[in-house]
């Protein structure tokens, strides 16, 4: 049996870092207020401050802090970044989360002491993509796009000395991640170059009777009929008129839930598995931890079995009511 | 018919003007308190709703820059959802994305402005607050 993984749990303020840490996990990953991650909503993350308390709080308890910088430095502009991985060198936090070629090796050059993991958004999918990032750059542990099964995470995990951390509970995007410019379409605007996906900015929710239209900077991008659940106001879930047919054209909303295979991550040898949700608030990191804690520690039991009450703590906190495996259990190579 | 059943004839007839006025002035009591660091400039001149969804009656409230103030609508943002979930939102027993998933929260207007409210209100630290509150209602964690 490999070791248990470690719960890495997502934080966009202080009271949600606390509550991770409170209900098992066993690091909690956060962001800046700017650009420089993939989360940059109004009034979300973190000031120097609350890193600073933020630290303390996780190291008091024998956790750890991670910091996403997992945007691509902007032309013109790259000096915020760089700036950013600074700041986390120097609030002590244990690793920062880089996707940026340029920013790994200005991280590894400038601050060798500083643990680094390769972003998700780095779209790192096979393991000499993640060796070459490890030469390079001293890379430790690499976040693995949702794309693969389980027999390819094995297979990666079987040819690299990095940690390799996978996605456990979460909304789900479509399956491009790192190269996805389809809010740019709408926007201007895409995760890897602002750090935001359907920025707040651009969304209108428009009542219509009991219906509800969703808008992305004027497109008409889904209607939910009365009582029907709505998702985030994404381009790649909405719902479009192909030839005749509306219908989601790129992908439904819905969340990744792994619970069923955890058994599976561990005897592979995952070292990390992750929820999604830094805009997510902290009673929604408290449901979620508290569920995959508890199920993390069962899981390495040969009895192990999904309990009926994990799934429905879960199934109302997922987007669209719907849950899946994802990649993990596809057929397709 | 419950208590709140035979109240809502009655609070659907009330004018919205004191509990807005009663809602500002108490955000100007524990503004400091709560919101040390915060000054509000992304609401300076914005007006907020908080509608009572069975009800259809809500309060507003706006930000003159220095202190919150009683308003009229219309409003910049309008959240609506029902008492029992904005009282549970409000104790973090409920995420307010889960509940907008389900369609028991809205939002219409200034998506952008509502964001930020929601996402200053996942940041605070109601402990304070919360002390002076009695045991049975104060929420598991604070």
């Amino acid at each position: 049996m490999s070791a248990k993984p470690q719960l890495v749990c997502p934080a966009g303020s202080l009271p949600a870092l606390k509550a991770a840490i409170d209900h098992g996990a066993d690091t909690v990953y956060l962001g800046f207020r700017n650009a420089t991650n993939a989360r940059n909503f109004a009034g979300l993350n973190f000031g120097d401050a609350q890193i600073r308390d933020g630290v303390a709080y996780a190291h008091a308890r024998g956790r750890e802090v991670l910091v996403a910088i997992n945007t691509y430095a902007q032309a013109g502009r790259v000096a915020d970044w760089h700036r950013a991985i600074d700041q986390a060198a120097d609030l002590g936090v244990d690793a920062v989360i880089l996707a940026d070629l340029g920013l790994l090796a200005y991280a590894h050059r400038t601050h060798p002491q500083l643990r680094l993991h390769l972003s998700v958004q780095g779209s790192a999918t096979n393991a000499d993509a993640i060796n070459l990032a490890h030469e390079c750059f001293g890379v430790r542990r690499a976040v693995l796009p949702r794309v693969l099964t389980l027999p390819q995470v094995e297979a990666v995990i079987g040819k690299t000395p990095v940690e390799i951390e996978v996605f456990g509970f979460g909304s789900l995007c479509v399956m491009a991640e790192g190269r996805c410019i389809l809010s740019s379409y709408a926007t201007g605007q895409s995760p890897n170059t602002h750090g935001v996906c359907s920025p707040a900015g651009f969304v209108r929710w428009e009542p219509q009777g009991k219906a509800m239209d969703a808008r992305l900077a004027g497109i008409l991008i889904d209607r939910y009929a009365e009582g029907e659940p709505a998702g985030y106001p994404t381009l790649c879930k909405g719902r479009f008129d192909v030839e005749g047919d509306t219908y989601y054209a790129l992908e439904e909303p819905t969340s990744l839930n792994t619970l069923a295979v955890l058994p599976e991550l561990i005897r592979i040898g995952v070292a990390a598995i992750k929820v999604e949700g830094r805009q997510r608030s902290p009673a929604y990191v408290t449901a979620v931890t508290r569920t995959l804690r508890a199920a993390i520690d069962a899981a390495g039991d040969a009895r192990y079995s999904v309990r009926p009450a994990w799934l429905d703590t879960l199934a109302p906190l997922s987007e669209g009511h719907q849950q899946t495996l994802g990649a993990y259990n596809r057929p397709w190579r | 018919m419950t208590l709140t059943g035979m109240l809502f004839p009655l609070l659907r007839h009330l004018p919205e003007a004191p509990p807005s006025r009663t809602l500002a002035f108490a955000l100007n009591l524990v503004r400091r308190r709560l919101w040390p660091d915060e000054d509000f400039g992304w609401l300076a001149g914005k007006r907020i709703r908080f509608e009572v969804a069975d009800l259809d009656r809500g309060v507003t409230i706006g930000f003159s820059g220095i202190r919150f103030r009683g308003e009229a609508p219309p409003a910049d943002v309008t959240f609506a959802a029902s008492l029992a979930d904005y009282w549970a939102i409000a104790r973090r027993d409920a995420d307010p994305d889960t509940l907008f998933f389900q369609r028991r929260l809205t939002i219409a207007g200034d998506t952008e402005l509502g964001l930020q409210l929601k996402n200053l209100l996942d940041a605070t630290d109601w402990g304070p607050l919360l002390a002076l509150l009695p045991a049975p209602l104060r929420p598991a964690t604070g």
